[in-house]
């Protein structure tokens, strides 16, 4: 069984311990947030109870402890204090390290004893309920007789023809909720009939004060050996003794019977179970599979339609019309399966903010909007780390400390945005903090001291040049090498990554106001928009995403200036590639200085800058598949991967990034 | 032998109490992962038993017991049964209080669990 489950345990507990983690935050921000407490306290609580029946005990010891201290701060016994948040936070951490542990199948060495002691610390008086719990004592070796005045009573419930008895209930040495086991007793007592008299006292019986039996007088209408059976048969019941009650008074003998035994009926019975499955686990790689199948298939369509239009052929065309709608649909709904919400990654970052201003002796206060909006997993998987460097660096060379923001005139309290929103085929993030900005003129110096510019180029670039350079390689403002950030590590890593997925970062900085992070990437990672051109006798497919515009141009619109080829399009100077002679394709005619109408120019984009790329032709729009390219020809300039077109014909995609170089 | 209905947020939990009950040949006839959705489901598939987490989400919208409450309210035989933490034992006796038949502790024996299906199922005078 543990095999099995433990696939399970462990993405659920997993699930658990972020979840409690993020409320924690909450928490923190808000001791009053009673919402956040509760979903604290269902989560660990739920963690004890799996990892118990897992048999990880000392995960259930933990989570215990720590239940029974949420426990104290949801009734209000206690109050929510820095002390506690931090006990508990540290105790989420070490779970974390035991589910992991358990992940890799790696024996734990963490020791808990610690860190039960310090949650033990804060509960109250120090000493287990259990042990202050007042023990009345009940006589086994006497028999209990009826009150006098109980006994007339009996005696006219006897008259009027009930059975009066006394039930003397033993109950199973291991019981674990002995207050509630005897609460259902009682109750299930009271159903039968009305308890006349109890020993000890039906309140010490309901709160478990009693050692392991208790006697009861009941007027029942059933006969004794109902009630007998009954009785026995409620769970836990080890023994019970049912006496008539003698209006004379006698006294009897207990007799204690063996414990039912209900052998265990392990037929495995086949049984069909049909129930709706509302939602699922997918493993990863068949979504892949499928996720191929499903190129293939749009291919196959994409081929079919072809055929059909030059066929001509009538009753097919209505064929490959519904292969259309239903591939796209298809298409459509397993992308949405590759979609997750970007909480996935958001979430932890009220931890992270807090931890490292905790660090930092700083004030930071972190809003996330939009983290409902989904991503493919694969995109989200990967902009993670980007995502906490940008962060890391907005706590430590950003937001001030809360003397040097006061000084200031601000507010001592940072705050940190993160912003998503999706806006048409894209994932567009914002990061902005309101700390310190980043100084141009300190940038400046810097960069020419690292002979990243020279002076001469310094006096000539604007604000928003000097700022880019930030994100070149070696480039790192701060003034110390920090614990978290400035390890070499800078942004120039973070606009690779986001540069690799399809995606760019843009930024813009204002002293003392703040600094904002935009970070743009494609929904998908696996089919893109792209516009077909013609190059030679070569199909390329340029992302849509990196597309400004397409304009025609005539040849005598082409400037040179400093031997590079130039046109203006609204007052704007774009340099102009030749994709044949970048790419070097050869060329098989001389249509471009033949054309008349114009030479097409695909405009595109990056870092706010455009570049022109003179093609032959514009074929058109399309979705395609990205298929990466074999390792051998992965470094090809100018190539991200390639496609395959509906004629079967492979086009290559063009990556745009490293075009500029 | 019994249509059983599971209410429990956590897969695993519902998965290991499905697997035990059905070995003992019982028809799991609904799951559900929160009070509101087990008040719903109670009404459509009339259960003869359902095992009941008392500790789930949707907390402040209508917790365990208020499940229990309203379960009891469509149908007072309703035969329900407790599944909960030892820690939670006021909760549980305010279950019982309302009707709820029995509890089991978590973690959850497996014979215990037959034993007290078997039990509440046989109830001779319930």
């Amino acid at each position: 069984m543990q095999e099995s489950y433990r696939e399970i345990f462990l993405s659920e507990s997993q699930e658990y311990l972020k979840n409690i983690s993020n409320c924690l935050v909450r928490l923190e921000n808000n001791a009053g947030d009673i919402e956040s407490l509760n979903e604290i306290f269902r989560c660990t609580h739920t963690l004890k109870g799996m990892s118990a029946t897992m048999g990880y005990d000392k995960i259930a010891q933990l989570s215990h402890q720590m239940e029974n201290l949420l426990d104290e701060l949801r009734s209000q016994r206690k109050e929510v204090t820095t002390e506690i948040i931090d006990i508990l936070f540290t105790c989420t951490d070490v779970l974390e390290q035991f589910i992991q542990d358990i992940r890799l199948k790696r024996d734990s060495t963490i020791e808990i004893v610690g860190y039960v002691a310090a949650l033990q610390k804060f509960l109250t008086g120090d000493i287990p309920a259990e042990k202050t719990r007042p023990l009345t004592a009940t006589s086994t070796s006497k028999e209990i007789e009826l009150d006098p005045a109980d006994q007339a009573k009996a005696k006219a419930a006897q008259d009027s023809g009930l059975n009066v008895c006394r039930a003397k209930i033993l109950i199973a040495e291991n019981c674990l909720m002995k207050e509630a086991r005897a609460f259902l007793i009682i109750t299930h007592l009271q159903r039968l009939g009305e308890i006349l008299q109890a020993n000890p006292s039906i309140e010490d019986i309901k709160a478990g004060r009693f050692e392991q039996a208790f006697t009861i007088f009941l007027i029942s209408k059933e006969s004794k050996e109902a009630i007998h059976k009954d009785i026995l048969n409620i769970s836990e019941v080890e023994a019970v003794s049912i006496v008539p009650v003698e209006t004379e008074m006698k006294t009897h003998a207990v007799k204690h019977q063996a414990p039912q035994g209900q052998a265990a009926a392990q037929a495995q019975t086949e049984h069909s179970y049909i129930k709706k499955i509302q939602s699922m686990r997918i493993p990863v790689q068949r979504l892949d599979r499928i996720m191929n199948l499903i190129g293939e298939l749009t291919i196959a369509k994409i081929q079919l339609v072809q055929q059909v239009q030059s066929a001509k052929i009538e009753p097919l065309e209505e064929i490959s019309l519904t292969l259309d709608r239903l591939t796209s649909t298809l298409q459509d709904e397993m992308m949405q399966t590759r979609l997750l919400p970007a909480s996935y990654v958001l979430d932890p970052f009220g931890r992270v903010v807090r931890d490292l201003s905790k660090k930092q002796n700083k004030e930071v206060d972190l809003e996330i909007t939009g983290s409902e909006i989904e991503l493919d997993r694969v995109v989200l998987e990967e902009i993670g780390d980007p995502l906490i460097h940008l962060l890391r660096n907005a706590i430590d060379h950003g937001i001030e400390s809360p003397e040097e923001r006061q000084a200031k005139g601000k507010d001592p309290k940072g705050k940190i945005a993160i912003k998503v929103s999706r806006q048409k085929g894209q994932i567009s993030i914002e990061i902005s903090d309101n700390g310190r900005g980043v100084s141009v003129a300190k940038v400046k110096e810097k960069a020419i001291k690292k002979g990243i510019i020279t002076e001469l180029e310094a006096e000539n670039l604007d604000d928003k040049k000097i700022l880019d350079i930030i994100a070149l390689p070696g480039f790192s403002t701060a003034k110390e090498v920090t614990d978290i950030s400035g390890r070499g590590v800078g942004l120039d890593v973070v606009k690779i990554k986001l540069e690799s997925l399809g995606g760019r970062l843009d930024f813009e900085s204002k002293l003392d106001v703040g600094t904002r992070f935009f970070l743009t990437l494609p929904l998908t990672l696996a089919i893109i928009k792209a516009m077909l051109v013609q190059v030679q006798g070569e199909i390329l497919a340029v992302p849509l995403m990196n597309i400004r515009e397409t304009i025609k141009i005539k040849r005598h619109e082409i400037k040179l200036v400093q031997n590079f080829q130039v046109i203006k399009v609204r007052d704007e100077v774009i340099p102009i590639l030749h994709m044949d002679k970048e790419l070097g394709i050869p060329s098989v005619s001389d249509e471009l200085e033949t054309t008349n109408d114009g030479l097409p120019l695909v405009i595109i984009e990056y870092e706010k800058r455009a570049l022109g790329l003179m093609v032959n032709k514009i074929v058109g729009e399309q979705d395609i598949v990205v298929k990466p390219l074999p390792s051998f020809v992965k470094k090809t300039k100018g190539i991200a991967g390639a496609t395959i077109l509906g004629d079967g014909r492979v086009a290559l995609i063009l990556d745009i990034m490293s075009l500029r170089g | 032998m019994a249509k059983i209905m599971i209410v429990d947020d956590a897969l695993f939990m519902r998965q290991m109490l499905a697997k035990i009950l059905i070995a003992e040949g019982h028809e799991i006839c609904a799951e559900a992962t929160n009070a509101k959705e087990a008040v719903e489901k109670f009404k459509t598939v009339r259960p003869d038993l359902v095992t009941m987490d008392i500790v789930m989400p949707l907390m402040e919208e209508l917790d365990g017991i208020g499940a229990v409450n309203e379960i009891m309210k469509l149908d007072p035989k309703a035969k329900i049964l407790i599944v909960s933490a030892m820690s939670q034992q006021p909760i549980v006796v305010e279950a019982i209080r309302l009707g709820a038949r029995d509890f089991l502790s978590k973690p959850v024996n497996p014979q215990r669990l037959k034993e007290v299906v078997k039990s509440i199922l046989t109830e001779p005078l319930g």
